[in-house]
């Protein structure tokens, strides 16, 4: 057989073997909560957790998280967000209040287009303030896919632990990009994603005026905000009275300050598909099994 | 009549006399230039003197404020030939501001045409075309951020020190003249705060204790608002400053407790909040090359303090109002990336810093209380045994080296720089003659070894600050200004016609 031949059948089967041979195992940071019954829960090591990547039990180590955190604020400001403006002014009025000292904090808008309003900075009141100095929204579009893709992309090449809040209804209207396509960018992203819904009030206020097709909407909203949130080992709340939203910031640096950060070298290979990983907490109690809740990433998207 | 007249106007037969009114007033409207008359300059300047007697005088103008005031008797020109120049300076400021302002439209259209381009074609580019487009629109910001910074402050700060030195030259002889003949006279004793050997003891600011609350409750605000900047955490550093400011302040008129910190902020500034709380920026520290520069600044806002000047502005405002919300990086600054002038500026002054945040009711400043604490000042410096020309020499540093002055609480205002520095230097003429007056100490030297500890730990953290507007990497840098303040005179970006 000449040798030529022979190439031709190997190249093809040598390319097959290429992607589908697992990647050199590149160290993973896994940020989680630890729940029961709504409580956070600490103290834990690392004999309380099973972690499977892939269905596979896979060694990892905790370690410290790392800081300074990089805290992105990402609020939706258009003239369409005037409707629910005050939810959103009282939950940046909450983050203002609840943020605490030693992080990088940044602030970012949309409406049309994304505004980075504040690069991260230490004083956290630039944040509060810059917010307070915006002028009237020029536009009605609400792109916030576009805009939650844009700094996904953007905190992704940052270093260390990345924490995006996003305020607003979750709504989009123009967007470049698709659903498809921001849910990816959160696979592949390791970034923590919070949403805080603005204008839940308002929905339950007039939920009986709406059409099925605006209900079909807003809900489509919230659940936009959520599926960022279990992507990624966030959370997202709909606050539906004005007082909820200093609890809900508080519930966002809480959950923050208790996260545990899992190091583990990962082997999901390069193909471009998601690869799930699942933690499991528990503690043993008199030879009882006690599980808890994890709040995790779903997985990666290589 | 409608025959008569061509069919392309018959329109204006109907015209009766508003209507005529209305088509002259829009004709005269179109018609009226709109630019500034700044934008009205045609072409550069020439030199408007003899080679012989301009370029000596052009000379004279880069000496600094202490030279002049030294040299002005000796320099022989006459007022026309500095009436002269004073308009050859104003229109090259005008000529140098239009053509900056030119190429900033010319940034602006090319950057909206990339943006476009970009725009339409953004579904079809390859990686390398798209990289292309970035780094075009990043280079255009980054020479619109310069231009911008030129013209906004540069070229303003220039002429403007050009012009007070002017004034040096013109008025400070016959200035000196009269200084003299007060002082043989004993009539300088009878000007305001002449009784310099009763600091201390005599009625500057009564009341100074009902400030406490008000500087403590302000304090107590901006910690609450995350607008104060962490301190230096080099208790070498705070211990220095704290000795000199209380030695400062045991000599002048402040009869409250000072408390001093040290923030740890690029800005270079310093300001007294009501009831002698004491704030200095590690900028500050940074740039000060003796300690009478630093006692001079340290005395101004102790005046401030001493004379209630806060109080005295803000009576009727509210703590609240006073905190200003801290104004936003441009985003010039932000996209200016660090070789920019740009950069340069709001990286070695920290614009939009503090000096931003807080009010000038607050600070105490306005154009007669910043004379009045130059002045108080000057006396406590001289007091407290220091060289009292150092306040003057700090100012020509920042003025004519750095090409900085606004933005810093203690020069904010504008009292103009001739009015202040001959303000400054009659007062330090008037003070009773000292010997072994202060004006570098080896814990100034000390101090500045420890801050070098500091500067270097605050750029390594500056190093490691996530951004979100990392710039795309790899483009080729763009056109530099090619303008520094201190390095390069400002004809470097506006040149002028020579002989």
């Amino acid at each position: 057989m000449p040798a030529s031949r022979i190439l031709r059948w190997l190249a093809p089967l040598a390319l097959i073997l290429l992607a589908t041979l697992p990647l050199a195992a590149r160290e993973a940071s896994v940020y989680f909560t630890v729940e029961k019954d709504g409580a956070l829960i600490t103290g834990l090591t690392k004999k309380n957790f099973h972690l499977y990547e892939d269905g596979e039990l896979r060694p990892f180590r905790l370690a410290q998280p790392e800081k300074p955190a990089s805290v992105a604020v990402l609020v939706e400001y258009s003239r369409l967000s005037w409707f629910y403006f005050s939810d959103i002014v009282d939950a940046m009025d909450g983050f203002f209040q609840k943020a605490p000292e030693g992080n990088w904090y940044a602030l970012a808008t949309f409406d049309k287009d994304l505004h980075i309003r504040v690069d991260f900075t230490k004083l956290r009141g630039k944040i509060t303030s810059s917010f307070n100095d915006l002028s009237m929204p020029e536009w009605s579009e609400v792109n916030t896919y576009d805009a939650v893709y844009e700094m996904l992309d953007r905190m992704n090449q940052l270093p260390g632990r990345r924490v995006l809040i996003v305020i607003g209804s979750g709504a989009d209207t123009f967007s470049k990009v698709s659903l498809k396509d921001v849910k990816r960018k959160a696979e592949q992203a390791n970034v923590t994603i919070y949403g805080v819904g603005a204008g839940s009030m308002l929905r339950g206020m007039y939920d009986a005026y709406l059409s099925e097709a605006e209900r079909m909407d807003l809900l489509q909203s919230e659940a936009f905000l959520r599926m960022l949130a279990d992507k990624t080992g966030g959370e997202a709340w709909f606050p539906r009275f004005e007082g909820a939203f200093l609890d809900v910031m508080e519930g966002v640096m809480q959950s923050l300050a208790y996260q545990y950060r899992l190091v583990y070298d990962s082997r999901i290979p390069n193909d471009g598909k998601f690869h799930k990983i699942r933690l499991e907490a528990f503690r043993v109690v008199n030879d009882r099994r006690e599980d808890f809740k994890t709040r995790i990433r779903e997985g990666w998207r290589s | 009549m409608n025959r008569r007249l061509p069919r392309s106007i018959q329109w204006a037969a109907h015209l009766d006399f508003r209507g005529l009114t209305a088509l002259i007033v829009t004709c005269l409207m179109i018609s009226y230039p709109s630019a500034t008359w700044a934008d009205q300059v045609t072409g550069p300047p020439k030199p408007p003197l003899a080679r012989e007697v301009f370029q000596p005088l052009k000379e004279s103008l880069q000496l600094s404020y202490l030279e002049l005031f030294n040299q002005a008797a000796t320099l022989e020109f006459s007022p026309p030939q500095i009436e002269l120049m004073r308009k050859y300076l104003k229109e090259a400021r005008g000529y140098c501001t239009k053509q900056w302002n030119q190429k900033i439209d010319a940034y602006e259209r090319d950057l909206y045409t990339a943006q476009a381009e970009l725009k339409q074609r953004t579904a079809n580019l390859s990686r390398d075309e798209r990289k292309q487009f970035h780094c075009r629109i990043q280079n255009l910001r980054i020479q619109k951020g310069d231009a911008e910074m030129l013209v906004r402050q540069a070229i303003p700060i220039a002429y403007e020190n050009r012009l007070a030195k002017l004034d040096v030259i013109e008025k400070w002889p016959a200035e000196k003249q009269k200084i003299e003949e007060e002082k043989r006279s004993g009539v300088y004793r009878q000007r305001r705060y002449g009784d310099v050997e009763d600091i201390g003891f005599r009625d500057v600011g009564r009341g100074q204790e009902k400030d406490i609350k008000v500087g403590r409750e302000t304090v107590r605000q901006m910690k609450l608002a995350g607008l104060m900047p962490r301190e230096v955490k080099n208790e070498a550093v705070q211990r220095y400053v704290t000795k000199l400011e209380r030695k400062i302040a045991a000599h002048s008129d402040l009869r409250v407790p000072v408390q001093v910190t040290v923030l740890d902020s690029k800005e270079i500034n310093a300001f007294a909040l009501p009831g002698g709380f004491v704030f200095v920026q590690r900028g500050l520290l940074e740039a000060v090359e003796d300690e009478s520069q630093l006692a001079g600044v340290l005395a101004h806002e102790t005046a401030h303090a001493a004379a209630r000047h806060g109080h005295r502005l803000m009576k009727r405002a509210t703590i609240a109002s006073v905190i200003y919300q801290a104004a936003e990086i441009g985003a010039m600054v932000l996209t200016g990336g660090v070789a920019s002038i740009g950069a340069y500026y709001a990286l070695q002054y920290g614009f939009y810093g503090l000096g931003m945040v807080l009010s000038l009711q607050m600070l105490g400043v306005s154009r007669e209380c910043e004379l009045e604490a130059d002045q108080l000042g000057i006396q406590y410096a001289w007091n407290a045994g220091y060289d009292p020309t150092g306040f003057i020499r700090f100012f020509d540093k920042m003025a004519t080296r750095e090409g900085y002055v606004q933005g810093l609480s203690w020069f904010r205002t504008h009292p103009p720089f001739y009015q202040r520095m001959v303000d400054a230097e009659r007062e330090i003429s008037f003070l009773p003659k000292k010997e072994n007056l202060v004006r570098q100490t080896p814990a100034f030297e000390q101090m500045k070894k420890e801050l070098a500890k500091v500067t270097a730990q605050a750029k390594e953290d500056e190093q490691g600050r996530p951004s979100l507007l990392a710039p795309e990497q790899g483009c080729p840098a763009p056109p530099k200004v090619g303008f520094k303040p201190g390095e390069r005179r400002i004809e470097t970006v506006c040149p002028l016609p020579e002989y």
